[in-house]
C-alpha cells in the first residue's frame, strides 16, 4: 500500500520530500514506537548470525536509525528549557488554526534543539512540516561540455514555499502545514535584497506559517541569521524571533538519562549501559551541544568488536585530583578524545585572567583552576583584541602600585612582541606574557565586582584646518597643527575676530 | 587668516635665513637638469618643508604655488577602501601615507605608480619628471618602506621622490641609500631671535631682544612655534615688554598636570586617572613621543640625581618599545606604573629617614 503511493506522488515535483521516517511518528507515536523497537533490534541480531559466531561484531543496519531512536518523542523529553518550549508552543498553536502567513524565526547555537523543539511540537498538535533542501543547481553538463543552468535559485525557493504552503498532501487531508526553512539558498546570503522580494511574494500569497532556522556562532561573519534577518527586515514583515540558549547541563544530564533508560531496555545487545561517571563526562565535555552530547555517548557506550569496555578510550582528565575537586561541585573530568572544544567567550576569558583562582593539589603545591595555556589556546587567533581587553581592565583589580608596575611593563612586552605580526610565535608569546604575568603580578588583589569595558576607540581626530581659521590648502596637516598651531591659532583669531 | 609663519615664508632658496650655505648647494643641485631621489631629516620646525617649496620653486617657477586639494581612493588587497587627502599643483603631489595607518603601503605603491605613469604634457621648458612628496616617512611601516624601496628604482624616470622624516634611524638602509639625505639642523636659539626680530620688522613692530630670546628658549628650537608663539604674544599684549607672559601650549599645560597629577599619590586608582589624561592627549592628536618627553621632563624635576638616572633609563626602555610596538597607550602607561613604583619607594625611605 505504501509503496504505491510512493510511486504515485512522482507525478508531483520531485524535490517535494515527504518525510518518509516522519509519517509514522505522525500517528500516536508510543504505538509506532513499540512496534519500531523489535524492527531495530532483529535485523541486528540477524546480520550477527550470518557472520562467523566467534567474532560478533555489531551492525546497525539502518543508518539513520541508531541516532534516531533517542530523539524526544514527547514534548516533556526535549531537553530544551519549559519557558523556550512554551514559547514555541503558543506560537505553533495560535498560527496553525488561523490560514496567515505568519513568519517565525528560531535561532540558537548549534545542536540546542531548535528543529527537535518544532518538530515534536508539530506532531503534538498534528501540523505537516514541509522542508526546504536546496537542491544542487546545475546538470550534468551537456554532450558539449557545457552546464545548463536550471531556474535562479530565488524563483525555485519561492516556487517550492508557495506549493507547500498552499497545497495540502494527497496522502492525507491534514489542512495544517507548515513550511520549514533550515538550509538557506546561497543566493540570498550573497544578495539579501532577493530575499526580502521572496518574503514579499510569500506575505501575500501563501496561506501558512512559515519557520526560519538559523544556527547562531560567536563569530559574526558566518552568522546567517544576522546576514540576512537584519531587525529592519524583522519589522517589515513582522518576523516573531525567538532565541534559543544552549543546553544546560542539568538539563542534558536528564535527556542523557533517557538515552540511558531507552538503552537499558531495549539495546543492550548494542551498547554498555552507561554510568553515572560515563554520563557526567559527556556532559562536560559536550558544551551545551544535545547532538553531540548524543554522539558522544553512542561512542562511549558502544560494545567494542572484542566485547571490551570501551572504558579504555576515555580519558577522565585529571582523574587524580577529581575527588578532591567534586567535592566543590566541580567536576573537571571529561573526554580527551571525544567532545567539542568549550567555547569561552571574551568576556569570560578576561575574568579568568583578572581573577585567578588559585586550588592546592594534594601535594601541597598550588594551581591555577585554569592555566594560563589553557587561556591562550582559547584565543590564539585574537591575541591583540584580547590584550587590548585586558589592559582596559586590569587595573581595577590591583591595590599595590609595584604589582601594576610589574603587570603593565609584561603589557608593554606583549604589545611589543605582538606588533610583530608576521612570526606565529612572536603572537602566543606576546599572548602568553600578558595573561600569565597578569595572572601572577597581582598578589593582593582587590575583591569587588568590576564590570568588563571594552577597549577604548583611539582613532585621532585631528583639527581641520577651517576650526583654526587657516586656509584650506595649508602647507601642514595633522601632527604639526597640533602640537604647534592649535594654541597660537586660537588666541590669535579670537582676538582678530573680535 | 593669514599667519605671520606662512606670510613670512621665505619662497626663495637664496632667501633664507639660516643654513645659508646649504640652501646654495641645493640650488646648485637642481639647476642641472636631473637631481636625485632626496631625503630630508631634522627635527620639527627647523625649515624642511620651506627649504622643499623653495626647491620646487627653482625647478618649476611659481606654478607649484597654485595648489589643489584632492581625495584619492585606493583598494587595499583585503578589498577595502582608503581615503587619503593629497594636496597637488601640476608639478608636485604630497601625501602623508601615515594617515591610513596600515595601509600605507598600497598608498605608497599606486599613487607613485598613478604619478609615475602620467608624463607632463609640455615637456619644452619643463622638467622631465615630476616630484612626489612623502611625509614622516620615518612612522611608516616596514612593508610600506620596502615597498617604496622596489617603486623608487622602478619610476626613477618619471618621478622624483622627496621624503620628509624627523629623525632617518627608523628609516631603512635600503631606502637612506638609495636618496641623497639632507640634514636640516634646529635653528640655534640667536638664528630664531634674528629671524623673530626680521618678521617684526617687516611688521613694523618692535621686539625687545629680551623677549626675542625668550621666544626661542620657550619655543624649544621650533622656529615655526617661536613666530606662532610671538604673534600670539602681540595679540595678547602690544607694545611688547621684555618679561611679558608667553603663552604655552595647550598640550604642554595638560602634561605637566598629568605630571602633577603622577606625583600626588602612587596608588592604582590615580594610575586610571592618568590614563583617561593619557587617552585624552592621545585622542586629540598629540603624538605619543611628545607626550612621553613632556612627561619625563616634568617628572625627572622631582627626582634626585641617582633616582633620575633610573627614570631616564627606564623611559628610554619604554619610549623603544613604544616606538616598536602598536598601542603607544600601553608603553606610556608602562613607564608611568614604573615610575609610581619607583617614586613611592622613594618617598618611603626618606620618610623612615625623617622619623
Amino acid at each position: 500500500m505504501t509503496n504505491n503511493l510512493k510511486k504515485e506522488k512522482k507525478w508531483f515535483k520531485p524535490m517535494f520530500d515527504f518525510d518518509d521516517e516522519e509519517k509514522p511518528a505522525k500517528k500516536s507515536k508510543k504505538e509506532t514506537h513499540s512496534q519500531k523497537v523489535p524492527e531495530d533490534i532483529e535485523p541486528v541480531e540477524s546480520e550477527v548470525l550470518d557472520l562467523k559466531a566467534g567474532q560478533k561484531p555489531i551492525i546497525i543496519k539502518d543508518h539513520q536509525h541508531w541516532l534516531k531512536t533517542f530523539e524526544p518523542v514527547k514534548v516533556e523529553d526535549l531537553a530544551v528549557h519549559n519557558k523556550k518550549v512554551q514559547e514555541v508552543e503558543e506560537w505553533v498553536k495560535t498560527v496553525c488554526n488561523n490560514n496567515n502567513s505568519d513568519m517565525l524565526l528560531m535561532t540558537g547555537p548549534v545542536g540546542c534543539g531548535k528543529t527537535i523543539t518544532l518538530r515534536v511540537l508539530a506532531t503534538k498538535y498534528n501540523v505537516r512540516i514541509t522542508e526546504w533542501i536546496t537542491p544542487v543547481d546545475i546538470d550534468i553538463p551537456s554532450e558539449y561540455g557545457e552546464f545548463e543552468f536550471k531556474q535562479r535559485q530565488s524563483v525555485r525557493f519561492l516556487d517550492f514555499i508557495l506549493n507547500a504552503a498552499n497545497f495540502t498532501s494527497l496522502l492525507d487531508d491534514n489542512n495544517r502545514k507548515l513550511v520549514l526553512v533550515e538550509d538557506f539558498p546561497n543566493t540570498f546570503l550573497r544578495t539579501p535584497s532577493e530575499f526580502t522580494e521572496v518574503l514579499q511574494q510569500y506575505r501575500q500569497r501563501a496561506k501558512s506559517p512559515i519557520v526560519f532556522i538559523c544556527s547562531e556562532t560567536h563569530t559574526d561573519n558566518k552568522n546567517s541569521a544576522a546576514n540576512i534577518f537584519t531587525p529592519s527586515l524583522k519589522e517589515q514583515f513582522k518576523i516573531h524571533h525567538i532565541t534559543f540558549n544552549s543546553v544546560a547541563p542539568t538539563n542534558l544530564k536528564a535527556a542523557l538519562k533517557r538515552v540511558d533508560s531507552i538503552i537499558s531496555r531495549k539495546h543492550t545487545a548494542v551498547y554498555n549501559c552507561p554510568t553515572a561517571d560515563v554520563i557526567e563526562c559527556v556532559v562536560n565535555s559536550s558544551a551545551g551541544d544535545v547532538r553531540s552530547a548524543v554522539l558522544n555517548l553512542h561512542f562511549a557506550c558502544l560494545k567494542g568488536g572484542s566485547r571490551q569496555n570501551m572504558d579504555t578510550s576515555i580519558v577522565p582528565g585529571k582523574e587524580s585530583k577529581s575527588k578532591g575537586v567534586r567535592k566543590k561541585k566541580q567536576t573537571s573530568s571529561k573526554f580527551m578524545s571525544l567532545g567539542k572544544d568549550q567555547t569561552v567567550s571574551i568576556l569570560h576569558g578576561v575574568g579568568r585572567v583578572l581573577n585567578p583562582k588559585v586550588i592546592e593539589t594534594e601535594t601541597g603545591s598550588k594551581k591555577f583552576t585554569h592555566s594560563p595555556e589553557d587561556i591562550i589556546e582559547q584565543f590564539i587567533s585574537q591575541p591583540i583584541s584580547f590584550v587590548n581587553f585586558l589592559e582596559e581592565n586590569y587595573l581595577p583589580h590591583f591595590s599595590n602600585i609595584d604589582h601594576v608596575d610589574k603587570a603593565a611593563s609584561a603589557i608593554s612586552d606583549a604589545d611589543f612582541m605582538l606588533a610583530e605580526w608576521r612570526e606565529k610565535m612572536c603572537q602566543e608569546y606576546g599572548l602568553y606574557t600578558a595573561v600569565a604575568s597578569l595572572m601572577l603580578a597581582n598578589k593582593a588583589p582587590i575583591s569587588a565586582w568590576n564590570p568588563v569595558r571594552g577597549p577604548k576607540n583611539m582613532k585621532i581626530q585631528y583639527p581641520s584646518a577651517r576650526e583654526l581659521f587657516l586656509e584650506e590648502n595649508h602647507l601642514y596637516k595633522g601632527k604639526i597643527l597640533v602640537s604647534d598651531y592649535q594654541t597660537y591659532c586660537k588666541i590669535i583669531g579670537n582676538k582678530t575676530g573680535t | 587668516m593669514s599667519l605671520w609663519v606662512d606670510k613670512h615664508r621665505p619662497r626663495d632658496l637664496m632667501k633664507l635665513d639660516f643654513h645659508t650655505d646649504q640652501a646654495v648647494r641645493l640650488k646648485s643641485l637642481v639647476q642641472q637638469s636631473d637631481f636625485p631621489h632626496l631625503l630630508v631629516y631634522g627635527p620639527s620646525g627647523a625649515g624642511k618643508k620651506t627649504r622643499i617649496m623653495c626647491l620646487l620653486r627653482e625647478l618649476y617657477g611659481s606654478g607649484v604655488e597654485r595648489l589643489r586639494q584632492e581625495t584619492m581612493t585606493f583598494t587595499t588587497p583585503s578589498n577595502k577602501k582608503v581615503e587619503i587627502m593629497t594636496v597637488s599643483s601640476n608639478y608636485h603631489i604630497e601625501v602623508n601615507p601615515t594617515d591610513v595607518g596600515i595601509h600605507d603601503r598600497v598608498v605608497i605603491m599606486d599613487l607613485v605608480k598613478t604619478v609615475a605613469q602620467t608624463h607632463q604634457i609640455d615637456s619644452s621648458g619643463q622638467r622631465e619628471f615630476k616630484v612626489v612628496i612623502l611625509n614622516e616617512v620615518d612612522d611608516l611601516t616596514k612593508d610600506a618602506q620596502h615597498a617604496l624601496r622596489r617603486t623608487m628604482e622602478k619610476y626613477v624616470a618619471t618621478c622624483r621622490l622627496i621624503l620628509i622624516a624627523n629623525s632617518i634611524s627608523r628609516v631603512i638602509p635600503a631606502i637612506r641609500s638609495r636618496c641623497l639625505t639632507i640634514r636640516v639642523p634646529a635653528p640655534t636659539e640667536t638664528e630664531i631671535a634674528s629671524v623673530l626680530k626680521l618678521v617684526c620688522r617687516k611688521e613694523s613692530l618692535n621686539i625687545p631682544p629680551e623677549l626675542a630670546i625668550r621666544l626661542a628658549k620657550a619655543a624649544d628650537r621650533n622656529l615655526r612655534r617661536a613666530l606662532l608663539m610671538c604673534e600670539a604674544c602681540k595679540v595678547q599684549q602690544y607694545p611688547f615688554t621684555a618679561d611679558q607672559k608667553i603663552p604655552e601650549p595647550d598640550w604642554q599645560l595638560f602634561i605637566r598636570e598629568t605630571a602633577a597629577l603622577i606625583l600626588s599619590e602612587q596608588t592604582p586608582k590615580k594610575l586610571g586617572e592618568v590614563r583617561q589624561k593619557l587617552y585624552e592627549l592621545i585622542i586629540h592628536g598629540v603624538p605619543p613621543d611628545m607626550i612621553f618627553g613632556g612627561l619625563l621632563k616634568e617628572l625627572v624635576r622631582n627626582c634626585d640625581m641617582s633616582m633620575k638616572c633610573q627614570v631616564a633609563s627606564h623611559a628610554a626602555t619604554y619610549e623603544h618599545r613604544m616606538r616598536l610596538g602598536n598601542k603607544a597607550i600601553f608603553h606610556i602607561e608602562a613607564f608611568v606604573a614604573k615610575f609610581m613604583a619607583i617614586y613611592k619607594k622613594f618617598v618611603e625611605e626618606s620618610m623612615g629617614d625623617a622619623f
